[in-house]
């Protein structure tokens, strides 16, 4: 038995070796992602690569995990030093955690510099620590304001006219007076309506220092102003708590509510989840500050990073920058996620003009929107307490406001306090 | 083999019979024992070390004394910890009696269709808890057209927005882990339950005994193991739950309404990377449910008995 | 004789009353499952639009999102289910069989040192898993079980809840039954094996079910052990289909309804089993 094991697996190697001398046995790699959608991108990618003369084969392994698990899965493996993949998605929100101490990713700065006036660099600042760029985006994620002009229309409301924040709150009360229904929602359980507001409004959570911001007058003056909001009903809590649940989908998807203000990346969340609102919706500049401020705010991402100790890394790495950062694989991000891309070069090109199911969906020159407010566009400051930070926004600040309605000043120190106790 | 066997007691017989309980019972918890010296030691041991460490990469683990505990003394977690305890003491009160009730009942054979029940009742704990979470979620949504204030609107009651404060939150936890676990612990029970020599009840039927005399002596006694190991379970589950809560609130704690212990030591550990201050966590989520533990057996009467 | 007809009465009326009971739990039991079914033959858009309704109506209806489990991802949901079966059967018969004879030893004998293993036992049952996820991998490397199902079940080969719950349960038998084995010459394995196991149906029923149920529904730790797609188990395939991007429902509602189905099967099979080996089995006091 033994023997004919011994035969068998040694015939089998030979065969192996065989083959791999026949055809050029590809190089395998491992990625791990929370996003199946990721997948799509990087299988198109990879068929591109592997089309390419020249090219060493490639065969990636695509491990699709739930975010969490994955998250939870990969701080393991690099605590640990073992078991890691080779390519890896890593959400913004986590990315800090893996910047500490032992960095257990490899930099891409070789592929990073050469292009560095072609790219919007403030997403690539996220993942980077001490000039180094472990992370590639695959959005800038600009936050935009969506409307559903349905409602717009019935109350008399012209959305292009909307240019600051009080006229959004004026319109705001004239589609409470004409149809009883809220302007907007704010999350109570979520980041991404207190984040992008302060953010647009030149406020931040923390310095790249680590000084804690939370308390400063810009903070308090937009929670203020989110309250007013609330105060008159022209804004009310997110159905379900946030703006990614089945509750707030179906209730938006049924015409309640005139507008709501996300990320670039939420476009397929319409298209996904709210297909009846369909030729209903357009695109827009959020609503600027009068006070000062930038005219978007870059929310949300996923860095996608190579692991250092792996045995491919700098294969890895290629492949990274072939299908993130160069022109074709920044078209196909957008042709099948939907995402408004970091190289700036595609922005106006034929290409990205080309029918799809969003240009369908809001019947608009959806990238003229963007081109208007990619020039000022703040940094974020995603820095090690930056978890630390989002977690407090989360369970306290928009709770309080939104759902207590507490006092913005009370709320502004008792979070930065907070914040300042966590750290060392 | 039953021959070999046979013959080696029947010698040791002969040899008395001391000799062989003395290492027949090793033999019945060796699998224990190898177990836990392969398995849990290590793990135990390094966790115990990892609560007094600050942990950044394979190669940086470095020792900072009880700094990690001292950190516990924020708000968030004095938050968990009341979530924690208010969860543990609903889920203690319903999940024992509750049960113990339904299993008395299909046991006394009342009911038609016994089995049919049983097995219904058992459906839920199978059932994947993403899924119940968004069934529970969307059943007691925050809108006034969620499902449950809708029948609260036709009962003429106020609407209330669940999943949005504390107490409400708690109330469909308990609700939740009741739907899940009810048919489990009535499992529990009824083995109990059978174990109980019919002739027992005989004899307190022929002394006189009514159906709460005979639940009183003979029934509740008679499953006294069960209960117990049953409410120990449940303090444990109590305490250490999480999955309910992640099923109800998706890690979106909002107020921190729905972020137990486990919760806050898997947001520590994993959200923030630091496995140190999670170890201290988990420790003292360990010597709370010990402790706790410890006065609910003594409570029972379970030293007395068998020690 | 006149009390005797009261007493049937009576029992006829609590007999109503108890019914009652059993249909009002039976009912808040099955209306989350019923829910979960109605929709699964729906497609997910509808989830959003209305959400969870019992209506029925036949011109959206169908079984094709139980069609389209076999197609999604090139139908590796079935894989899925291979690898929760494979480890909840796996994880179960072995856990079983070790803790029966823990529990079991730990209850019938007085030994030096019980107290002290008893006491070990409780305080493993009590320790959170989560804090012990990190040693746990690293062992796993080391004795090389990553993306195995050997690796999965190894935390789970002698549960203490499974020891504590069948300690529980021989406390309650009679000592007396072990000497009358002895005496009628029996091993001490023999008596467990032909006296005792009968007596013990009732608790490896309650325990075959408990066990199956935290098989399948675990998350976490195969979550840690298992690497390739394939290899997944349903509950972790089940999380990766709600992501924000796509129409997932379609393939999570009825993937939780199969995922329920076979366990109710096995579930009313073994109860029948165990129920009829009990009433064969001699359980006099």
């Amino acid at each position: 038995m033994k023997k004919l094991l011994a035969v068998v697996l040694t015939l089998s190697l030979m065969l192996c070796a065989f083959g791999a001398l026949a055809e050029g046995e590809p190089i395998h790699l491992t990625l791990w992602t929370f996003q199946e959608l990721h997948t799509e991108l990087y299988k198109t990618m990879l068929d591109k690569w592997n089309a390419e003369p020249g090219k060493p084969a490639l065969d990636i392994d695509f491990q699709v995990f739930p975010y969490e698990d994955m998250h939870n899965k990969l701080t393991i493996a690099l605590q640990s030093g073992e078991g890691a993949p080779d390519l890896v998605d890593i959400e913004i929100n986590m990315f800090a955690n893996y910047l500490k101490g032992d960095i257990g990713l490899a930099p891409m700065n070789e592929y990073v510099e050469p292009i560095a006036d072609h790219l919007v660099m403030s997403r690539l600042n996220n993942y980077a620590k001490d000039g180094k760029y472990y992370g590639i985006d695959h959005h800038i994620g600009a936050t935009v304001m969506f409307y559903n002009t349905s409602i717009l229309e019935a109350a008399g409301v012209d959305y292009t006219a909307i240019k600051t924040w009080d006229d959004f709150h004026e319109a705001g009360k004239t589609v409470l007076e004409k149809t009883g229904k809220p302007m907007i929602v704010w999350e109570s359980a979520d980041c991404w309506s207190v984040y992008p507001m302060v953010n647009q409004h030149g406020g931040d959570w923390l310095t790249p220092d680590g000084q804690v911001r939370m308390d400063e007058p810009v903070v308090i003056n937009t929670l203020a102003f989110m309250k007013s909001m609330l105060d008159d009903g022209t804004a009310i809590p997110c159905p379900g708590g946030w703006t990614h649940t089945e509750e707030y989908w179906g209730w938006m998807n049924g015409g309640n509510c005139a507008a709501v203000c996300m990320p670039f990346w939420y476009l397929d969340r319409f298209t996904n989840y709210m297909p009846d609102l369909a030729g209903q919706m357009k695109i827009a500049a959020m609503p600027e500050w009068s006070d000062g401020g930038h005219k978007s705010a870059q929310m949300g991402g996923t860095g996608t990073a190579v692991v250092a100790s792996s045995a491919n890394a700098d294969i890895a790495k290629e492949f990274l920058a072939y299908a993130c950062l160069s022109f074709d694989g920044c078209v196909t991000t957008w042709k099948i996620c939907g995402f408004d891309p970091i190289l700036k070069d595609v922005y106006g090109s034929e290409e990205m003009k080309a029918p799809n199911k969003f240009f369908e969906y809001y019947d608009q020159d959806i990238f003229s929107v963007l081109s208007e407010v990619l020039d000022d566009i703040p940094d974020t400051c995603i820095s090690e307490y930056f978890p630390s930070a989002t977690d407090i926004v989360k369970t306290q600040m928009a709770y309080r406001l939104v759902e207590l309605r507490e006092d913005p000043e009370q709320i502004a120190r008792d979070c930065a306090e907070e914040l300042r106790s966590l750290i060392d | 083999m039953p021959n070999i066997s046979a013959d080696k007691t029947s010698l040791r017989q002969k040899g008395g019979s001391l000799n062989r309980t003395r290492f027949v019972p090793y033999l019945f918890v060796a699998p224990f024992v190898i177990f836990f010296l392969l398995v849990y030691l290590y793990p135990l041991i390094m966790t115990v070390i990892m609560s007094f460490q600050k942990i950044d990469g394979p190669n940086h683990h470095e020792f900072i004394g009880v700094k990690n505990y001292l950190k516990l003394n924020t708000r968030d977690f004095q938050m968990a910890l009341q979530t924690s305890g208010r969860y543990a003491f609903w889920d203690v009160i319903v999940l024992t009696i509750f049960p113990l009730l339904v299993a008395c009942v299909l046991h006394s054979g009342l009911a038609k269709g016994t089995s049919f029940f049983k097995s219904l009742f058992f459906i839920p704990s199978l059932t994947s808890i993403i899924v119940a979470g968004i069934v529970f979620r969307l059943a007691f949504g925050t809108l006034e057209t969620a499902t449950v204030n809708r029948v609260m609107t036709a009962l003429g009651l106020q609407p209330v927005k669940w999943l949005s404060y504390a107490g409400p939150g708690n109330f469909v936890l308990i609700l939740l882990t009741l739907w899940r676990w009810n048919g489990v612990n009535i499992v529990y029970y009824l083995s109990g339950l059978q174990s109980i020599p019919a002739d027992h009840y005989e004899a307190a039927q022929i002394d006189g005994a009514n159906a709460f005399q005979k639940f009183f002596h003979v029934t509740l006694p008679g499953i006294r193991p069960v209960l117990i190991y049953v409410i120990t379970i449940t303090v444990l589950g109590g305490f250490s739950m999480f999955t309910e809560s992640v099923a109800l609130w998706q890690q979106n704690n909002a107020g921190g309404v729905g972020r137990t212990i486990v919760g806050y030591m898997y947001m520590v550990g994993f959200k923030k990377n630091n496995l140190g201050l999670a170890s201290a966590v988990g420790l003292v989520l360990l010597a709370l449910v010990v402790a706790v533990n410890l006065i609910q057996l003594f409570l029972m009467g379970f030293f007395r008995k068998e020690d | 004789m006149a009390s005797n007809k009261i007493e049937g009465k009576k029992r006829a009326v609590l007999s109503i009353l108890a019914t009652a009971m059993m249909i009002l739990i039976a009912v808040f039991a099955m209306v989350p499952f019923a829910f979960m079914f109605m929709s699964s033959l729906k497609p997910g858009t509808e989830i959003m639009r209305y959400g969870l309704t019992l209506k029925f109506d036949p011109s959206i209806s169908s079984f094709d999102n139980y069609a389209a489990l076999n197609t999604y991802r090139d139908g590796v949901y079935w894989h899925w289910y291979k690898s929760s079966a494979v480890i909840m059967v796996l994880q179960t018969v072995i856990g079983l069989v070790l803790s029966s004879l823990v529990g079991y030893g730990l209850a019938m004998y007085q030994f030096k040192g019980r107290n002290l293993i008893f006491s070990l036992v409780l305080v493993v049952m009590m320790v959170p898993f989560e804090i012990l996820l990190l040693p746990m991998y690293q062992m796993m490397i080391r004795v090389r079980l990553m993306n195995s199902y050997l690796g999965v079940i190894i935390p789970y080969l002698v549960p203490p809840f499974m020891i504590f719950f069948f300690r529980q349960y021989c406390l309650g038998i009679p000592k007396e039954l072990l000497e009358a084995g002895r005496i009628d010459g029996s091993s001490d394995f023999g008596i467990f094996w032909r006296i005792m196991l009968p007596i013990m149906i009732p608790a490896f029923g309650a325990m075959t079910i408990l066990s199956c149920m935290n098989s399948w529904n675990n998350l976490l730790w195969p979550m840690i052990i298992l690497q390739t797609e394939k290899m997944h188990t349903i509950p972790i395939g089940m999380g990766t289909t709600i992501t924000p991007y796509g129409n997932a429902y379609d393939v999570l509602m009825p993937g939780a309804v199969m995922a329920v189905v076979p366990i109710v099967v096995i579930y009313l099979f073994a109860q029948k089993t165990f129920i009829a080996g009990l009433t064969a089995g001699s359980v006099k006091g």
